[in-house]
């Protein structure tokens, strides 16, 4: 599992603690967010090289491999000639790193496509799969955490972490499919696979709006509107195509109740002990005694202060939602990413794969960085070096 | 009267001086947690069906009865017979070979090479320190699942190239907690004392250093069992991993998955064997760090 690391102390005893809110944002967290951004070109520079190495490693000659065995001696020349395999392996670097600054992940050898263009037409969906699961995985799970920890070693309690110890040892790709048998299959409640039903049809925003001319013209608005129209479920909000959003949003369930039931049951699991430990405090038998609703103290005392290592838990967890969008979106036949990456590893297309690759790794990268420094928001008591 | 002989309750060994190490503590520790006893239980089941695989199972795995295809469970077949119309109980109990060799090798191979590293970093420091860590951090950059998958990628698909996929993908997990261990272990006195009787590095790594980072090891890796069978399954489920006619419990439900609809047992069946062993170790693994946290030992 990666782990991000947060690079702060804790100050000492929390109440003498000097730093207040206003001095983090004044000196330190601004420092902080460079330095973040400053060690992350590294990382990034590593991640170039570890997927540059990815078809250089291939056994064989990268030419042969990708163009199959009955390629002619012409067409592989002109290949090497082409993707640079000629150069010496520093300057193919060179030219692998010029191309990435330009956004440029080379051609697909299945569809001749530039393989960014294919990616940006499928991360949408993937991202729209991440969202709904991790919504699920929070709603459920925090959830879950409090009726736990405020019912302590009850009988839900045990049956609640019992629940989370099963869905943290399930293969998601089985549960996909068993919610698919029972749900999509026998009792048809919702669809089994796919994200929109046949015969409904979700115009692109710049159909809907008129602006097919304008973006013809605009080559930044129209990938923009593309983007955008790959998220079926905001593409249907902005249409008012409230059909469409229906259809979305049930094809949209079963996959991330797949996806999200492992962070689910982590974020439960941390839920209830975060909490627990947070309704131990003097604080919290203070809020008690003076009489505040039990409600407020949960939300306003107890909840705020176990948020951190929940948060934390679940910024983890979007790089393993991002690993398993790629079983979960093959189970939901989901158009992402991730089946992007299976279909073209099994046709050899190599380039759209080490291109899909690079830029999952590159999202994750990010993901953590603003995880890391969303802290800062969360807790004033952290201090920055 | 003074005897040479041992009384019988010497003998019996009741007046036995009390013998305490800490790794008896830990075992009874272990043992007294009925959660961890749980894990233990049904890892042991799994273990024996390995080991005993031909004997128990029924039928041959791979023999196919083309008229009994997609059979639902019956007496003469308890968990029914597959798309090929092989019998799925035997199936999943030749499985157990497969999942169990794939976690623990890969873990094994992910632990070796993890702490090895990880002790040479953390112990010479420095430059060499500074640029494994950077690379394990680069490898920690990509989610586990998808390095796993450009690993096979590279490799080609197949069992062995699985295994060291995912044993590969741990690495940089296992070598973070032994470097953290050694970092700490070398500041203690016992290693100045070493130094000062001119034990030399190597020895010191080995016999001082090294064995003091067991405990979080041993917890991690058998946690890591849990996560790497979960992450053999996917990767045979796309077709990565082990190969048809290879019963390998995420082969199996990737290949039935298309009669899902038709016949559900061919797909129940070995998912539920993958969540009870991943359920055992991470039982155990649970247990273990309970037994073996030093902190929890009052």
């Amino acid at each position: 599992m990666p782990t991000p690391q947060p690079r702060f102390e804790r100050c000492g005893p929390r109440r003498s603690c000097p730093v207040t809110l206003s001095a983090i944002w004044g000196a330190s967290v601004t420092r902080y967010i460079i330095r973040r951004l400053v060690l992350i070109i590294p990382v990034l520079l590593g991640i170039s090289v570890v997927t540059f190495g990815m078809l250089r490693l291939i056994p064989g000659d990268p030419a042969t491999v990708m163009l199959g065995e009955h390629a002619t001696i012409d067409s592989i020349a002109e290949f090497r000639e082409r993707m640079g395999l000629n150069e010496p392996i520093y300057v193919q670097y060179g030219i692998y790193l010029r191309d990435l600054l330009r956004f440029d992940l080379g051609r697909s050898i299945m569809t001749n496509r530039p393989v960014i263009e294919e990616i940006r037409q499928r991360f949408p969906a993937t991202l729209e799969l991440t969202l709904g699961a991790m919504g699920f995985a929070t709603l459920f799970g925090v959830s879950f955490g409090i009726i736990a920890a405020y019912r302590h070693n009850s009988a839900l309690d045990v049956g609640v972490m019992l629940v989370a110890l099963l869905g943290v040892s399930m293969p998601i790709f089985w549960l996909g499919l068993m919610l698919a048998y029972v749900f999509g299959f026998k009792l048809q409640w919702l669809p089994p696979s796919g994200r929109l039903q046949v015969g409904i049809e979700l115009l692109p925003l710049a159909q809907a709006w008129g602006l097919s001319d304008w973006a013809a013209t605009h080559r930044v608005g129209r990938n923009l509107l593309e983007f955008f129209s790959g998220f079926n479920i905001l593409s249907a909000v902005l249409t008012a195509n409230w059909e469409a959003l229906w259809s979305s949003i049930k094809h949209l369930i079963l996959p991330s109740i797949a996806l999200g039931s492992i962070p689910m049951a982590i974020i439960a699991r941390m839920t209830r002990s975060s909490l627990l430990d947070t309704l131990g405090e003097d604080y919290i038998r203070t809020a008690r005694a003076k009489g505040l609703k039990e409600r407020m103290v949960l939300w306003r005392h107890a909840l705020r202060n176990a948020l951190l290592p929940i948060t934390t838990v679940m910024g983890l967890q979007l790089g393993f939602l991002l690993g398993g969008a790629i079983l979960t979106e093959t189970i939901f036949s989901w158009p992402g990413l991730g089946r992007l990456v299976v279909n073209r590893i099994l046709a050899r297309d190599y380039p759209a794969v080490q291109g899909s690759v690079i830029f999952i790794a590159f999202v994750f990268v990010l993901v953590n960085l603003i995880v890391d420094v969303s802290y800062a928001y969360m807790d004033p008591r952290i201090h920055y070096e | 009267m003074m005897t040479a002989n041992p009384s019988k309750r010497q003998r019996a060994g009741v007046d036995k001086p009390y013998r305490s190490s800490l790794f008896l503590d830990a075992i009874q520790r272990l043992i007294r947690d009925k959660v961890a006893v749980a894990g233990l239980v049904i890892m042991g089941v799994f273990v024996l069906a390995a080991v005993f695989a031909p004997l128990l199972a029924p039928y041959d795995p791979i023999a196919q009865t083309l008229t009994l295809r997609r059979q639902p469970p019956s007496l003469a077949h308890p968990l029914g017979m597959d798309d090929l119309g092989r019998d799925i109980l035997s199936r999943i109990i030749f499985g157990t070979r497969r999942s169990l060799q794939v976690g623990v090798l890969s873990v094994g191979l992910a632990i070796v090479v993890g702490m090895l590293i990880g002790a040479l970093a953390g112990f010479v420091g420095g430059w060499l320190d500074t640029v494994t860590m950077r690379f394990m951090d680069v490898m920690l950059a990509f989610p586990a699942l998808l390095l796993a998958i450009a690993i096979v990628t590279i490799l080609g698909p197949g069992l062995m190239n699985m295994l060291y996929a995912i044993g590969i993908v741990s690495i940089p997990a296992y070598a973070r907690i032994v470097r953290a261990s050694v970092l700490s272990i070398k500041q203690q006195d016992y290693i100045l004392a070493a130094r000062m009787l001119g034990v030399r590095n190597l020895r010191i790594l080995f016999k001082h250093v090294l064995p003091n980072c067991l405990t979080p090891l041993i917890v991690q890796g058998t946690l890591g069992i849990g996560t790497a069978i979960l992450d053999a399954a996917g990767l045979s489920f796309l077709g990565l991993g082990a190969q048809p006619p290879d019963p390998e419990w995420g082969a199996m439900l990737g290949q039935g998955r298309y009669a899902v609809f038709t016949a559900p047992h061919i797909v129940l069946f070995p998912g539920i064997a993958i969540m009870l062993t991943v359920l055992g170790f991470n039982l155990l693994g649970d247990g273990l760090r309970d037994a073996l946290d030093p902190r929890l030992r009052i």
